[in-house]
């Protein structure tokens, strides 16, 4: 074991350094990452995303011909970590496009598909969103729904999605249909690249528990997009699908800012009092405080032995599950030991007294959904690493 | 040994039941939670109408003389439907009234709290955010001027529903010790200040005293001598709010459990795996836990010289309970269970929201064991 990195890697980090000392917008201060606070400041944003662009780390492990960097995964770490410990804002503002648009594009695109939609992908000049669930089709993605037939050299799209997250500030959306009814169901589905003006969608805000509406619901009345925005072969949707979602962000970036999280809980617990003292002496929030700790830095280790896997070749498979399912834990946590911490202010939604600056507790205690459930259910999680790892046999 | 309801309790039970699905349903709740009212006054005439403000108050000043177990059969069906009114915080200072005022000022409240005329509650914590003595600073002293009315000076948060009330039951340090004033909501020189919470069901608000007078009669009982009446009757309200908490904890099982049993995914109901399953019995446990503990601090609270261990058992245990299950009614709904429009929100709310009122489950557990000395 060596948790040393070479000359050339230290190098690349006090480059990161000094980049970030100059470009990062969000120096010396905190700042939400909720979609509020990121409207409020997008001009900033997109003033970093190009600074990243200029740099070609954006997208910084995809192929130099189409903008991206080239560049090896351990330099990725590195570039993540040293953004995520400056507070800056996420390495590209286009999301889903970078998450798993593009390396879906990257394995299964054809060149017109690349050259078309990477570039702006990595110039945030286009936001994708995701048209997987559906109401009948969430766990069970598979037995979805929404079909698209083909006429001429048109595919004909009618059904609906759902809980479709930046629906309406997305330009295109990367859609999951069926094309082949007969087909048995994990084969008779393709992946769709639909922009989100074509004529017969309608989108309809979803209002969440916070009282914003961050998805939506989408209607499907005969959308038509020519077969070129097909992304693979027809009836390889699913694996599409799958590389896609495998591709989700690396953790070391995530675990980062639970860290960060950490630190201003542990922060805030100076701050307040608890039973007449310092809330960081208060025994049952330090044993809460202890097990986040000892939680997310298991995360991280465990983050490092992943990435070595990847490093030496070997197949990624179920493992991410476990960080996820821990993940899923701490964020629930974070946002209930946070607002006990703050006693009887924990449960103001607004001012004017003893809460943390902008309600972060609040709203992480109304907001730990979106990475609980969003990302596939703790319950999931568990059956993937019972099935895929432990090789225990599907439930009922 | 007897221990389940009486016919009475029975009855009871079902009468709120009814009220709250005719009277007050979640749509209505819904629509009172955005309203810039406090308290529905409709609704609240109506409850009055049934003899609920009355309930545990003294036959001689308009009550029906009735135990603190069967306040406890209402708030529990409150919490279920999550009814939006301040009946456990009105009969916890109408309790404190009538346990330490003297009949002309039991005679001067009473009454009008038990027709629903009038709403009290109690103010009683503060910065120190810590419902014990050392919780009370707000200090009660002889003005200045050397008349005979004393001057309260200081501020009280997150008084339950002082907004709504007409008399506030001030919990304030003297010389000589704690002591409660009567203090008419109005009066010169207080300030409420009305609080935006997460859970919407429920009003709160802060409240300050800037040079309010307060005569002799309007204190309760003798100077400085009132903190032994007044944790006794904290732990009361606590019963009350741990019955509500476990009413909303059942309801958010039974919410979870019906979905459970429609929703399919894998060609089967979500409740057959047990992942599902196994979850929605442990909350069963849970709730059904904290109301043994519930309906036995009820009694004990008129029963019992000291109920403080049996009253911080509910309390931890229907917290925990309310907290549990209001979250995992959201989990085993999955997308839908984070939307505004689903129940499992509110309940979520409630529960975590509520489990740190009146003390949160680590100080309880804590008093569970200094009770017993330990
Ligand atoms: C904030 C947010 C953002 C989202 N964004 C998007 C998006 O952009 N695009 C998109 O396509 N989707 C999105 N989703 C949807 C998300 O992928 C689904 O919510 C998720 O896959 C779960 O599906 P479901 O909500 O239908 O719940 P269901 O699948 O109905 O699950 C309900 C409950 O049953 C349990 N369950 C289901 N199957 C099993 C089983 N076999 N064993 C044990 N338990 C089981 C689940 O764990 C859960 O507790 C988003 C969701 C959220 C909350």
């Amino acid at each position: 074991m060596n948790f040393t990195f070479s000359p050339e890697e230290e190098r690349f980090r006090s480059e990161v350094r000094v980049f970030l000392a100059e470009k990062n917008p969000n120096r010396g201060e905190k700042i939400g990452s909720d979609i509020e606070s990121s409207l409020a400041r997008l001009p900033q944003l997109l003033a970093w995303n190009q600074a990243l662009y200029d740099k070609h780390w954006v997208g910084f492990n995809w192929p130099q011909r189409y903008g991206g960097g080239g560049g090896g995964l351990i330099e990725q770490m590195i570039l993540k970590e040293e953004c995520a410990k400056d507070h800056a804002p996420i390495l590209g503002l286009s999301y889903m496009g970078l998450a798993w648009v593009g390396p879906g594009l990257i394995k299964y695109g054809t060149e017109e598909q690349k050259q078309r939609f990477i570039p702006p992908i990595l110039k945030a000049e286009e936001h994708w969103c995701t048209g997987y669930s559906e109401p009948g089709a969430g766990s069970d993605l598979a037995s979805l729904q929404c079909k698209a037939e083909r006429d001429g050299d048109h595919y004909v799209i009618n059904g609906q999605k759902i809980w479709t997250s930046l629906a309406s500030w997305a330009q295109w959306m990367i859609l999951l249909v069926r094309t082949d009814l007969s087909a048995p169901k994990h084969l008779g589905m393709s992946c769709l690249l639909v922009p989100m003006d074509a004529e017969g969608m309608e989108v309809r805000p979803i209002k969440v528990m916070s009282g914003e509406t961050p998805f939506a619901e989408i209607f499907f009345n005969d959308v038509r997009v020519p077969i070129e925005n097909r992304l693979g072969e027809e009836g390889q949707g699913w694996d599409v699908t799958k590389t896609a979602l495998a591709n989700e962000r690396s953790s070391i970036a995530e675990v980062t800012a639970l860290q960060h999280n950490l630190e201003d809980l542990k922060d805030l617990a100076r701050r307040c009092r608890i039973g007449g003292r310092a809330a960081i002496e208060d025994s049952s929030v330090r044993s809460r405080l202890a097990k986040l700790d000892c939680t997310i830095e298991a995360m991280r280790l465990s983050g490092l032995r992943f990435l070595t896997k990847q490093l030496r070749g070997e197949p990624i498979g179920a493992e991410t599950s476990v960080n996820k399912l821990l993940r899923a834990q701490v964020e629930v946590e974070m946002g209930r030991l946070g607002c006990d911490i703050e006693g009887s202010a924990g449960r103001l939604l607004k001012g004017p007294h003893g809460m943390d600056v902008g309600a972060k507790w609040q709203k992480h205690m109304l907001g730990w959904p979106t990475t609980v459930i969003g990302g596939g259910t703790p319950n999931i999680q568990k059956n993937v690493i019972a099935e895929r790892i432990l090789g225990l046999p599907h439930d009922v | 040994m007897d221990f389940g309801f009486t016919e009475e309790q029975a009855q009871l039970q079902s009468q709120v039941r009814r009220f709250v699905d005719s009277e007050c349903p979640l749509a209505r709740v819904r629509e009172l939670m955005a309203s810039s009212v406090p308290v529905d006054k409709g609704l609240w005439e109506k409850a009055a109408g049934l003899g609920w403000q009355a309930l545990t108050l003294p036959e001689e000043h308009g009550g029906l003389g009735l135990a603190w177990e069967d306040l406890v059969v209402i708030a529990e069906e409150a919490g279920r439907g999550l009814l939006p009114l301040p009946l456990v915080a009105d009969a916890a200072a109408a309790r404190l009234l009538a346990r330490l005022g003297n009949p002309q000022q039991c005679a001067r409240w009473l009454p009008a709290i038990a027709t629903g005329d009038s709403i009290a509650t109690i103010a009683m914590l503060e910065d120190a955010d810590v419902y014990e003595d050392r919780g009370v600073s707000l200090q009660a002293s002889a003005s200045a001027n050397g008349s005979a009315s004393l001057k309260l000076n200081g501020a009280k948060r997150f008084v339950p529903y002082a907004q709504a009330a007409d008399l506030l039951l001030v919990i304030a340090r003297e010389p000589e010790g704690v002591s409660v004033f009567a203090v008419p909501a109005d009066s010169p020189g207080v300030t409420i200040i009305p609080l935006v919470l997460v859970d919407a069901t429920q009003r709160e608000a802060d409240v300050v005293f800037n040079e309010v007078s307060v005569c002799d009669d309007q204190r309760l009982g003798r100077a400085g001598a009132a903190w032994a009446e007044v944790a006794r009757v904290l732990d009361a309200h606590a019963v009350a709010l741990s019955a509500e908490l476990v009413g909303a904890a059942d309801a958010a099982v039974m919410i979870a459990t019906e979905y459970a049993k429609v929703r399919k995914q894998f060609g089967h109901t979500i409740g057959r795996f047990q992942g599902v399953k196994h979850r929605l019995a442990e909350l069963h446990v849970g709730v059904e836990s904290a109301r043994s503990l519930v309906y036995y601090a009820g009694w004990a609270v008129d029963h019992l010289e000291d109920a403080r261990m049996h009253v911080s058992m509910a309390k931890s245990f229907a917290s925990m309970a309310a907290d549990e299950a209001g979250e995992d009614c959201i989990q085993i709904h999955g997308a839908i269970g984070y939307t505004w429009e689903c129940d499992a929100q509110l309940y979520y709310k409630r529960g975590r929201a509520s489990r740190n009122i009146l003390g949160s489950p680590e100080w309880h557990s804590e008093r569970v064991l200094s009770s017993q000395g330990l």
